[in-house]
């Protein structure tokens, strides 16, 4: 295992001493291909300066913002879908047409509605995270083993309970790869929704960059933005983690 | 008055024939009777018509002289599979069916460990169950039916997936340990010398109705002696013989 991080970090490096050689030999244009170490004296330069900190926690206040508002809901939503037949067969429909419409596109669409800005982007994010954890969740509470479920009725638990002490649980590792491919696509939504309309942000920075062919910056916001959601997909790793272990501390409490 | 009474039990799942026809049982306390019988002859659907799991459509089930709509705090359950909650550890598993109802005490903890020790799990109780082989989640799951102390105890094969070693100790384990609790145990099985090692009384089932039933004279406490000497192989040969006559 350790040998294999090694050789895993070992293979990044010489990948990005192959790009920089390639560079420097074939003399090509920052313009078109910038090598990494110009990419990171850019990086550099914009943190430092702190031109780049603003578009980032403007990004970032998006993403979180989205992100919490469509996981909660999608995962509210997946909860009563699945605890009712009924629910699931009004709705069902309307949320698998709703899936299939490409949600980017729609970010026209809400410029429109909501002028440029913070909003529709947060929207558009939302509505991207929503279906992973409603179709996650939705789902996987179904498929709660049939004999826990009796098992549960035996011991005479509530529909409350077996929802919070057997569904939910049980369901929790389905739930947290909703949460992570979610977390994922919350970039994607909150970065081309900033391409489209807005004047702030990581994504507008990349527009920005474009325009002025300031090819350098563009991979350091590129750059930023592998970061960020690398640490909010390890971040989602660590909570499933921390409620694995909440559910099991639940009944280990005793009072006296 | 018996203690447990099952009244002409009728059932059908929706859509299927019959698969409980005309069931009577009748349970004294701290009895062990075992309800035998080929696969889908209806005795794991008697059972669960028993423990109020299923209602029937016909007939009755009568729980200390009270009629049973649904599962009391008076019945334990173990299941086929242990059916334990992976996230929790064994002694949480053990304490679910009070956790479900009520603070854990101190008392509540204590019976639990003490529990374990009579399964033989004690270093194991802070354990995952998927840590446990099959043998000793069986046994975390007789410990959780019996923390409640129920006075009547459904089990529906819960020995069929193991191998016969750990069945005949666990036979003996749990023996002793409802003998020491004086529960009433109504055990389904399609294992013969199971059930005449464990029972007071052996019914058969054959296409959702009782055919005969048989008793079970044997001494108790009863030992693993026992299932050579030749009254145990006599009552299994009745028994075999009454199965392969049924009609």
């Amino acid at each position: 295992m350790k040998r294999d991080a090694i050789l895993s970090t070992l293979l990044g490096w010489l990948c990005l001493a192959a790009w920089e050689a390639a560079v420097r030999v074939g003399h090509a244009s920052s313009l078109v291909l910038p090598a990494p170490s110009v990419v990171a004296q850019s990086l550099w330069q914009g943190l430092s300066s702190g031109y780049l900190w603003p578009h980032i926690l403007h990004t970032l206040t998006e993403v979180v913002l989205g992100l919490l508002l469509g996981a909660s809901m999608g995962f509210a939503g997946g909860v009563l879908l699945g605890e009712s037949a009924r629910l699931r067969g009004i709705f069902m429909p309307y949320v698998v047409i709703s899936q299939v419409v490409p949600k980017l596109a729609l970010a026209p669409l809400f410029i429109v509605w909501f002028g440029f800005g913070t909003l529709p982007t947060v929207v558009i994010t939302a509505l991207i995270c929503f279906f992973p954890l409603l179709e996650n969740t939705a789902t996987c509470m179904q498929q709660v083993d049939a004999n826990k479920l009796e098992l549960f009725r035996m011991l005479r638990a509530s529909a409350w309970q077996t929802l919070w002490r057997l569904k939910l649980p049980a369901s929790l590792p389905s739930i947290m790869a909703g949460l992570r491919v979610a977390v994922v696509l919350a970039w994607v939504g909150a970065v081309v929704g900033e391409f489209i309309g807005a004047s702030r942000g990581l994504g507008a920075l990349i527009i920005a960059a474009q325009g002025s062919m300031d090819t350098p910056l563009m991979f350091a916001v590129l750059t930023i933005i592998t970061v960020l959601g690398l640490t909010f997909y390890k971040a989602c790793e660590w909570l499933e983690r921390r409620l694995l272990g909440s559910f099991s501390d639940r009944s280990t409490r005793t009072s006296s | 008055m018996p203690f447990l009474q099952l009244n002409a039990l009728h059932f059908a799942y929706p859509d299927r024939e019959e698969v409980v026809r005309d069931v009577c049982l009748q349970l004294a306390p701290g009895e062990i009777h075992c309800l035998i019988g080929r696969s889908g002859c209806g005795k794991t659907t008697a059972l669960k018509l028993a423990a109020g799991l299923l209602l029937p459509q016909q007939g009755q089930v009568q729980l200390k002289g009270l009629p049973v709509q649904q599962p009391t705090s008076d019945m334990g359950f173990v299941f086929q599979s242990p059916t334990l909650l992976h996230w929790l550890s064994v002694l949480d598993n053990v304490l679910l069916p009070i956790s479900l109802h009520g603070p854990v005490t101190h008392e509540h903890r204590d019976y639990g460990e003490q529990l374990l020790t009579q399964m033989g799990l004690t270093a194991l109780r802070d354990s995952k169950p998927q840590q446990l082989s099959g043998g000793q989640q069986s046994r975390v799951a007789i410990a959780r039916a019996l923390i409640t102390r129920p006075a009547v105890l459904f089990m529906d094969e819960p020995f069929a997936a193991l191998d016969a070693i750990t069945r005949d100790e666990l036979q003996s384990d749990f023996l002793a340990l409802c003998q020491s609790h004086g529960t009433a145990v109504l055990f389904v099985t399609h294992d013969m010398t199971e059930a005449v090692y464990l029972a007071d009384r052996v019914s058969l089932m054959h296409k959702g109705r009782m055919q005969s039933s048989l008793q079970i004279d044997l001494p108790r406490p009863r030992h693993r002696a026992m299932r050579y000497t030749p009254a145990f192989n006599a009552l299994c040969e009745q028994l075999r013989h009454a199965m392969d006559t049924a009609l």
